[in-house]
């Protein structure tokens, strides 16, 4: 029915105004020559020159990509087993066990990372733990382990839900004609568990990925003043920098590279299901 | 095989709940301690529960967080299912565009649709505030409505709607009683989707709120500097609400399912009235707040917007004013100097802030804050005359002092040899002897006087060579030192001894000394900065007559005390400062909270705006590089 159509009007121009907007604005701070007025300003390309040119600024950028990527991979190596095994538990179970992972995601997540700074700070928990063990003196707060563990703490439901959701949306039967063709376990799980749960993986990569390389409190919070991650270098140029066009293009350039990323992850999905059609 | 598979499944599943729950288990238990420690459990206590509920900024913080969560889910199940509907009617090429659309927020790392937000109420100069923040979480939130609406709508029969029309229905009708109901699946996950995404949110929230408006988590990144046990009494009521919140919309339809057997979109009626009470039981809640006590007080109604440092006022100075005058202060915290500056000059209103010297030069420079009414200013007699008409303000035409002090070096007097501060000053920073043991505090301006003065050279310095030699003395400390570079946290962690040394501001380490006795604070004779902090009016104050009474209050002895006792440093008021630091007073003998005013090479810091640039980003050069060490 045509006449429904309307109903998408008013969301078409909230849309321009409250999120296309903002990236023209972005993109249009990121060009312009300093202060911050929009009224006067000339095109420039000052800023990002100013970040590709310091080595500084692009080893920021590689840690913050690299331990992004650390987060995922190992997001996605405990994940998956986690998520494969809730599969296979009976309905009940699935139920009580998806719950128990939703629920710390509902508690704050800044909450959730200041509690890790009592566990880990000098004499607390975990260092105790590890006392008895031997190791004494562990530094474990404000260093890059920590970070880590921050965020794969913080991210990691997201990867298990979304892997849990497409394994359990598969068809079981599948699983049994493969065995009934006398696929052995591991060649079932290789060629057709896996391959069928790809689109949970891709979107659970996308959820970890994305927050982790951004996150800026994660590295504050247990990684100490010394520790800067691109989100921070943005966060600094905004809060107390002032330098807003400088941190308008770093914006620029990220948004940039996670489109890039997406569509290459996106690609390689595509490209595998199109694999299974043939 | 199976079996030991089955084990490893049980394991593994063990081990996940163990670490999920461990913090948040860790943090209820230690929001129970009776101490401050976060480590050591030292008796039960319901304290912390107690200065929670006291805490009337926890308390809007928390109804902040759910009233914007509940109602940007809300709105945004609403909008997002109608445009869905709307939008899977329209033309193909106006799909496909939406969809890229609303791919922007999904797509897009969280900081930069953050700063979208901020450029664009800021471009316009919409206030920020607790409007802004629910605009721009419904923003965020509607595209996650519409992703997980759109499939069910595919895999609608399209012709469904036209038969119910055909067969009678208005298009109202078809909406409402055909195609919802067929869709509910996927309007209810996206619901739940939206409510996550805005409870939890942080860093969009961060960059649109003003005026004090806050919410959990912002809350916590500004309180976390400083351990404040409160946050796990908070933390563990969140967890609690969130609990019951999640057994209702579980449990309950499960249980009503049972003893009704009705069928399943029926039970899922359920969420509306429930969330439809919590919106209303938090709504009076609020504005019962605001009802409190009718009487004739002065300013009986009326708001004053501080915003001022953080941990920077007495535990009961903003509820006396209140108690006093009849008006409600809200505070909002900076971190530095320059966070403040860059609000403030990009029009954020506020009635009082505390600047600093430098701050409050500039400030009057580029004409942003307003001389002071002079006939309504009774508390100058009570400053100590070396503070009153410092340079920045000759004649106190625009600022009361608040607190002053300098930056020194605070050292464990069991780890460090008083004869290595006497010979090396500032370049302790630089010995061997004390590497991974030392913290470095996150300001350009200090961590620039440190080297500046090392190095034998004004603070105030604009020769390029010196500054340049500073740096490079700042990259060897934190390339050959491995320093920590911290900013409040250098309290909590020097009182507890963790490290040797530290760069800090001299009322810090005062409270660092009373809380405990091994530590030290050490002027270097080489020099240091002599700051001061004052009580400045903007020029878009919306009320400067109650900013004028606040003045009064803060600056005479009863505020004075108040503040200068809970933290430590050192007050612009002379009786305070005497009996404070005098026989019997709470400082007697610390010689942190004396101000010195006998050695030559101090000085007080002036503007310079290009000389600013160069250090802020030199100093996130410096940053970088011990990040590059590290």
């Amino acid at each position: 029915m045509k006449r429904f159509s309307q109903l998408a009007l008013p969301y078409i121009v909230w849309a321009a105004l409250m999120l296309i907007l903002p990236m023209a604005l972005i993109a249009l701070y990121s060009f312009a020559t300093g202060g911050n007025s929009i009224v006067s300003f000339t095109l420039t390309l000052e800023h990002y020159q100013k970040f590709f040119t310091d080595p500084d600024f692009l080893i920021v950028l590689g840690r913050s990509l690299w331990i992004a990527l650390e987060t995922t991979l190992i997001c996605l190596l405990i994940g998956y087993p986690v998520a494969y095994f809730i599969s296979k538990s009976s309905e009940k179970w699935q139920n009580i066990l998806v719950l128990t992972i939703t629920l710390p995601t509902w508690i704050n997540m800044l909450v959730r990372t200041y509690a890790w700074i009592g566990l880990l700070s000098e004499g607390g928990l975990i260092t105790t733990i590890l006392g008895f063990f031997g190791i004494s003196d562990a530094e474990l707060l404000y260093t890059e382990g920590a970070v880590l563990l921050g965020m794969v703490y913080n991210f990691l439901p997201f990867m298990i839900l979304q892997i849990n959701t497409s394994l359990c949306k598969m068809d079981h039967s599948l699983l049994e004609a493969s065995a009934d063709l006398g696929a052995r376990p591991v060649a079932t799980f290789r060629r057709v568990t896996f391959p069928l749960s790809l689109p949970g993986v891709i979107n659970g990569i996308t959820l970890v990925f994305l927050p982790a390389v951004s996150s800026f409190f994660i590295p504050k919070l247990l990684g100490g003043g010394q520790y800067f991650l691109i989100g921070n270098l943005i966060e600094n140029q905004f809060i107390t920098v002032g330098e807003w066009n400088f941190g308008s293009a770093i914006s620029m350039i990220m948004a940039a590279i996670m489109m890039l990323m997406m569509m290459l992850v996106r690609k390689v999905e595509t490209r595998n299901r199109g694999g299974k059609e043939e | 095989m199976k079996q030991s598979k089955r084990i490893f499944g049980k394991v593994l599943l063990a081990l996940m709940l163990v670490f999920f729950y461990l913090p948040i288990l860790y943090m209820i238990v230690f929001s129970f301690n009776e101490g401050k420690s976060l480590t050591a459990f030292t008796g039960f206590s319901m304290r912390w529960y107690q200065h929670m509920l006291e805490s009337r900024d926890m308390m809007q913080a928390l109804y902040t967080t759910f009233s914007v969560a509940l109602l940007a889910t809300f709105i945004s199940t609403v909008v997002g299912t109608i445009s869905a509907i709307g939008l899977s009617k329209s033309r193909r090429i106006v799909r496909d565009v939406m969809v890229q659309v609303n791919n922007l927020p999904l797509m897009n790392p969280e900081i930069v649709t953050a700063i979208g937000f901020m450029l664009l109420f800021i471009t316009f100069r919409i206030e920020k505030g607790y409007a802004t923040m629910l605009l721009a979480h419904i923003a965020f939130c509607i595209p996650y409505v519409m992703l997980s609406v759109m499939p069910k709508i595919r895999s609608l029969d399209p012709n469904l709607a036209d038969a119910a029309m055909d067969l009678g229905a208005t298009p109202w009708q078809a909406l409402t009683k055909v195609i919802v109901p067929q869709i509910t699946p996927g309007i209810i996950s996206g619901a739940l989707i939206a409510f996550t995404m805005s409870i939890d949110d942080f860093i969009i929230s961060y960059f649109v709120t003003g005026g004090g408006v806050k919410n959990l988590s912002i809350m916590v990144y500004t309180m976390s500097k400083r351990i404040n046990p409160s946050i796990n009494a908070i933390s563990t009521l969140v967890v609690v609400i969130i609990t019951l919140l999640l057994v209702i919309i579980n449990v309950v339809p499960l249980i009503v399912s049972k003893s009704q057997k009705k069928t399943e979109i029926k039970n899922r009626k359920w969420i509306v009235p429930v969330s439809a009470v919590l919106i209303i039981a938090l709504g009076v809640g609020f504005f019962s707040n605001f009802k409190a006590q009718e009487s004739y007080l002065p300013f009986e109604g009326e708001t004053l917007y501080l915003y001022n440092w953080g941990e920077y006022t007495g535990e009961n100075i903003l509820s006396d004013f209140e108690e006093l005058t009849g008006a409600t202060v809200i505070m909002e915290n900076f971190e530095s100097n320059e966070q403040m500056y860059i609000k403030v000059a990009n029009g954020a209103a506020y009635d009082i802030l505390v600047p600093s010297d430098y701050m409050i030069q500039r400030l009057i420079e580029e004409d942003l804050i307003q001389k002071l009414d002079h006939e309504k200013i009774t508390c100058l007699d009570e400053i100590s005359d070396g503070l009153k008409g410092l340079p920045y303000d000759p004649n106190n035409e625009y600022s009361v002092p608040y607190f002053c002090g300098m930056v020194g070096i605070v050292y464990d007097t069991t780890k460090v040899d008083p004869a290595d501060l006497e010979r090396e000053g500032y370049n302790i920073f630089l010995d061997q002897k004390y590497r991974g043991d030392i913290y470095l505090y996150d300001s350009e301006r200090d961590s620039f006087m440190m080297a500046l003065k090392a190095l034998g050279y004004s603070m105030n310095t604009e020769n390029q060579a010196e500054i340049d030699e500073a740096y490079e003395w700042l990259v060897k400390c934190v390339e050959t030192m491995d320093p920590e570079i911290v900013t409040d946290e250098i309290i909590d962690n020097m009182a507890q001894a963790r490290k040797a040394l530290g760069l800090i501001y001299s009322g810090d380490a005062t409270y660092i000394m009373s809380e405990n006795e091994d530590m030290g604070f050490y002027l270097p004779e080489s020099g240091t900065n002599q700051w001061s902090d004052g009580m400045v009016i903007p020029k878009n104050a919306k009320n400067p007559e109650l900013a004028h009474a606040f003045i009064n209050y803060a600056a005479s002895y009863d505020g004075a005390y108040d503040n200068s006792s809970y933290v430590g440093y050192t007050s612009a008021n002379e009786d305070v400062f005497n009996d404070l630091f005098g026989v019997g007073g709470d400082y007697e003998g610390i010689n942190a909270y004396e101000y010195r005013t006998d050695n030559p090479n101090d000085e007080v810091f002036t503007y310079n705006e290009k000389t600013r640039k160069i250090l802020s980003n030199l100093w996130s050069k410096v940053k970088i590089a011990a990040s590059n060490a590290g």
